[in-house]
């Protein structure tokens, strides 16, 4: 476990100073970072120019989904999004020669060591906006609402891991599935909003089928003390089944690698 | 001597859909793709002992380089058996992993924008090779391979041998006992191959390593390798020493004469077939167990000034192989 904490740490590290090898490339990624986060907030405060409520929830409160929305947005530039194209790139030149060359697990070297560094601004305004919400509210979570909340990011994590994951291996297959993110992500973008604004099916669907009401809306209602202990037994449950799920098959879909090019 | 490597009834077959020219023949086939099998390696078998080099020679497609991605474990073979240090490849157990290592003249793992050293970095990590041993091992690769220069330079400005070069030390940091090379020498200029190949050699020495290698360069077989497997399309259709084959394929050496007047064919031919004739100089094939008698006699007949008798090129011989089919079963 250790060695794999610390290669994440010299992957993550040599990703910096790749970053830091084209300087205007650098300064641009920074800008893209704080821009869009901006951008989200202030379309919401849009809406509520109109309405004082949405889907029940106030400005305030809407403010801790948004916060929570490019926390997870930030996640997958940070983290998803470079891996993706890792695979999908490995796999079409054949370079994942390499990863499988070597004495640790290829899933964990294929789809966790790339890295955008300075997405990292995306998850820090989140929280920011999280905590703006709060103070606004004037609410102070308590403990066992923050706990619970500290459970189910990870626990939102692992979800969309797995499905990206489960997705992405489809690439031993059928090589080109970049656009299956884009794919994700038009789904995501529903993620900005609480899960009452929708109604019938498509709330099904963004709760069961792309579980990203389990991203976005549920831990903000454990802050806000809103949500029940059993949602949050469902969400790891879900968790676990997902990333097993995509370890498996993973494993599975090796065999059928072709190693392109010689 | 206990066999390092050992396969046995070894194929791996590809399904690959087949695109005719043009837009109508992409579209045609993005609507209905016929597949077709191709036998990359059909049933091969062979034993290699700890410590053997062992040259892989064959034309283009032929299933070398198929043959060494299945025995490092990154294909799945479609049958047969294969141990490798003990290990099934396929299972890629961490143990097997640590002790083979492959390179590929066409592929690179080092960090594009980042000097060698930080790809080294990595490999250390992942490899968990304690630091002592790792300043011992990278200070031996730097010596033997001259790396000194080039470690603190981003890889995308070195050079295409240099690339290799570090390329090599960075699958051999971990100090693999069984390295499988696919053209480690490709692209390389006639002193960078020879250092690659002496470097290569005294590895070998040094560490009893086992090497399987490929290259389109015979000069690298020949001075690496006694032992060589010929492979053509899919089948192992020879496994012995190299003299051998020479022997076997072209069972002739060149006799080369010249003599103080001038020379005709007609009068040649009688000692062997006349490969060329030029006034006074001459060159003939004779069967080699026949050459000294076949020299004897020339020395009786002419004046000669000088005699030198040389095998046939390798290369040449070995493109005899794949021509004409030789060996083909």
């Amino acid at each position: 476990m250790r060695k794999y904490w610390n290669l994440l740490a010299i992957y993550y590290r040599s990703s910096l100073l790749v970053q830091m090898e084209y300087r205007a490339n650098f300064w641009s990624s920074l800008a893209i970072s704080v821009m869009w986060p901006v951008w989200h907030v202030a379309a919401i405060a849009v809406f509520f120019y109109h309405r004082p409520t949405l889907g029940g929830w106030s400005f305030n409160e809407v403010l801790l989904v948004v916060g929570l929305f490019d926390v997870f947005a930030g996640i997958m530039e940070l983290i998803l999004v470079p891996n993706v194209r890792q695979v999908v790139d490995h796999i079409q030149k054949g370079t994942l020669d390499f990863v499988l060359l070597k004495p640790a697990d290829s899933q964990f070297l294929a789809t966790t060591t790339a890295c955008s560094p300075l997405r990292v601004l995306d998850i820090v305004l989140g929280f920011g906006f999280i905590a703006a919400g709060l103070y606004r509210l004037g609410r102070v979570p308590t403990v066992s609402e923050f706990l619970t909340f500290s459970l189910m990011l990870p626990t939102g994590f692992v979800i969309i891991y797995s499905m990206w994951l489960l997705l992405t291996t489809l690439a031993f297959w059928w090589v080109r599935v970049d656009n299956f993110t884009e794919l994700f992500y038009s789904f995501y973008e529903a993620g900005r909003f609480p899960i009452s604004v929708y109604t019938g099916w498509v709330r099904f669907v963004l709760t069961f089928v792309v579980p990203i009401a389990f991203l976005t809306t549920f831990p903000a209602a454990t802050l806000l003390g809103r949500l029940s202990l059993g949602y949050v037994a469902g969400a790891m449950f879900m968790a676990a089944g997902l990333l097993y799920a995509s370890n498996r098959f993973w494993k599975y879909a090796i065999r059928f690698y072709s190693s392109a090019s010689s | 001597m206990p066999s390092q490597i050992s396969v046995s009834h070894l194929s791996k077959f590809y399904e690959v859909h087949q695109k005719e020219p043009g837009f109508l023949g992409s579209l045609r086939a993005f609507f209905r793709r016929r597949y077709q099998t191709v036998r990359a390696v059909d049933d091969i078998s062979f034993e290699i002992g700890e410590g053997e080099v062992v040259g892989f020679l064959g034309p283009n497609g032929a299933g070398k380089t198929t043959t060494l991605k299945v025995l490092s474990g990154l294909l799945y073979p479609t049958s047969g058996d294969i141990t490798v240090c003990g290990f099934r490849s396929f299972d890629r157990q961490n143990e097997f992993l640590r002790q083979i290592t492959l390179v590929m003249g066409q592929k690179n793992q080092l960090i594009w924008d980042l000097p060698a050293l930080e790809s080294f970095e990595v490999n250390r990590a992942i490899y968990e090779i304690p630091r002592g041993d790792y300043q011992a091992v990278l200070k031996e690769l730097t010596d033997l391979l001259e790396l000194e220069p080039v470690l603190g330079k981003q890889v995308r400005k070195l050079s295409l041998g240099e690339r290799m070069k570090c390329e090599l030390a960075a699958a051999l940091l971990h100090r693999p006992r069984v390295l499988f090379l696919d053209e480690p020498t490709i692209g390389l200029d006639v002193t960078m191959q020879a250092r690659v190949r002496e470097f290569l050699a005294e590895y070998n020495r040094r560490h009893g390593a086992t090497i399987l290698l490929t290259s389109h360069y015979m000069a690298d077989v020949v001075a690496l390798c006694k032992r060589i497997f010929v492979i053509d399309r899919g089948h192992l259709v020879y496994d012995g020493e190299l003299d051998a084959l020479v022997e076997r394929v072209s069972p002739f050496k060149y006799v080369r004469i010249v003599t103080q007047r001038p020379l005709d064919a007609a009068s040649l031919a009688r000692f062997g077939e006349v490969r060329s004739v030029d006034s006074f100089e001459a060159t003939l094939i004779v069967p080699r167990d026949r050459t000294s008698a076949v020299a004897a006699q020339l020395f009786q007949s002419f004046p000669i000034e000088d005699v030198t008798i040389e095998d046939p090129d390798v290369e040449e011989i070995i493109g005899r192989i794949f021509t004409e089919k030789i060996l083909s079963q």
